[in-house]
């Protein structure tokens, strides 16, 4: 069983590298590739002490970036599938709503808490920090995700026992205080001082969204995938049929 | 089905599962997110580059 969860969230992982994969070719390299030259027409001396002549090419980092996309979106589908597996007794939602509480789970907790302190840079942001320092903050960041969408999930069981909407109100109470507090405590890292703002905040708002879509995609695809194996095997009844094996 | 917990789910694990296999699986898991996210070679951070900023992956 914990195969079969493993095999639909790398299947997932591909469908969701796929879209990302062809996100990543056409929108993101393009763009990132735009904005670096931009700053270095304009004489841009790298504040941030590696004004390295590029180890490789543009195209090979175009190439490797798709790859890397891909290879991202089938990580995170396994991880999803196998988190899926432990945790589903645990989530609430039946089948496909478990599923997408755990991919905003996974959001929440690889992407969305750690950009509060260490938000998406644009190509060409000067870092305050070192990058060593900055990876730390990330792992600790995504230790505090993983405690946040806990706690949210936790104190919507706790309340929605009672009340449905009001456990929905519960939950996002520990979200919104993380968002609130990280996001006036922590001190600005990243600046961009030749960009424009609002091409920043279109470059964050790219990555969060194609993030999040990840997340959406692997949620649906691996709901999909069981939902079609259960068909497919429902009229053979027997060893065949996962449900009727399953402890 | 319903009445599953998540320790029902670890002992079946443990039963599909060898220590071995588990601790493989969770070193290919890790060399993939170490590769992605934290490898700071420079031929791998300029070939991931543009990845890693739309991915929104601190990087520099």
């Amino acid at each position: 069983m914990l195969y079969d969860y493993l095999r639909r969230g790398v299947q997932a992982g591909v469908i969701a590298g796929l879209a990302y994969g062809l996100f990543m070719a056409f929108v993101a390299n393009p763009l990132s590739e735009y904005l670096h030259h931009a700053q270095h027409d304009h004489g841009h001396d790298h504040g941030h002490g590696h004004d390295h002549a590029h180890a490789v090419s543009e195209t090979t980092t175009a190439i490797v970036s798709v790859g890397s996309g891909v290879l991202w979106a089938i990580f995170l589908g396994g991880v999803f599938a196998i988190a899926l597996y432990f945790l589903e007794p645990a989530l609430p939602g039946r089948g496909t709503g478990s599923a997408f509480v755990l991919a905003g789970a996974g959001f929440l907790t690889v992407s969305a808490t750690p950009w509060l302190v260490l938000p998406p840079a644009a190509p060409g942001a000067e870092q305050l920090y070192t990058v060593e320092l900055r990876l730390a903050i990330y792992v600790g960041l995504v230790a505090l995700g993983a405690l946040v969408s806990a706690a949210a999930i936790g104190s919507y069981g706790w309340v929605a026992s009672r009340h449905r909407a009001l456990g929905i109100v519960a939950a996002t109470v520990p979200i919104v205080a993380t968002a609130v507090v990280l996001s006036t405590v922590a001190p600005t890292i990243v600046s961009h001082p030749e960009l424009a703002g609002e091409l920043v905040s279109a470059y964050q708002a790219m990555a969060a969204l194609s993030q999040a879509a990840i997340w959406g995609i692997l949620a649906a695809s691996v709901s999909w995938l069981e939902r079609r194996e259960t068909t497919s095997t429902a009229g053979v009844v027997g060893p065949n049929d996962r449900r009727s094996t399953s402890p | 089905m319903s009445e599953e917990t998540v320790t029902d789910r670890i002992d079946a694990a443990r039963a599909v599962l060898t220590p071995i296999q588990a601790a493989t699986g969770l070193t290919f898991a890790a060399g993939i997110a170490f590769v992605l996210v934290f490898l700071q070679d420079p031929l791998a951070h300029d070939a991931m580059h543009n990845f890693r900023h739309a991915a929104g992956i601190t990087c520099h």
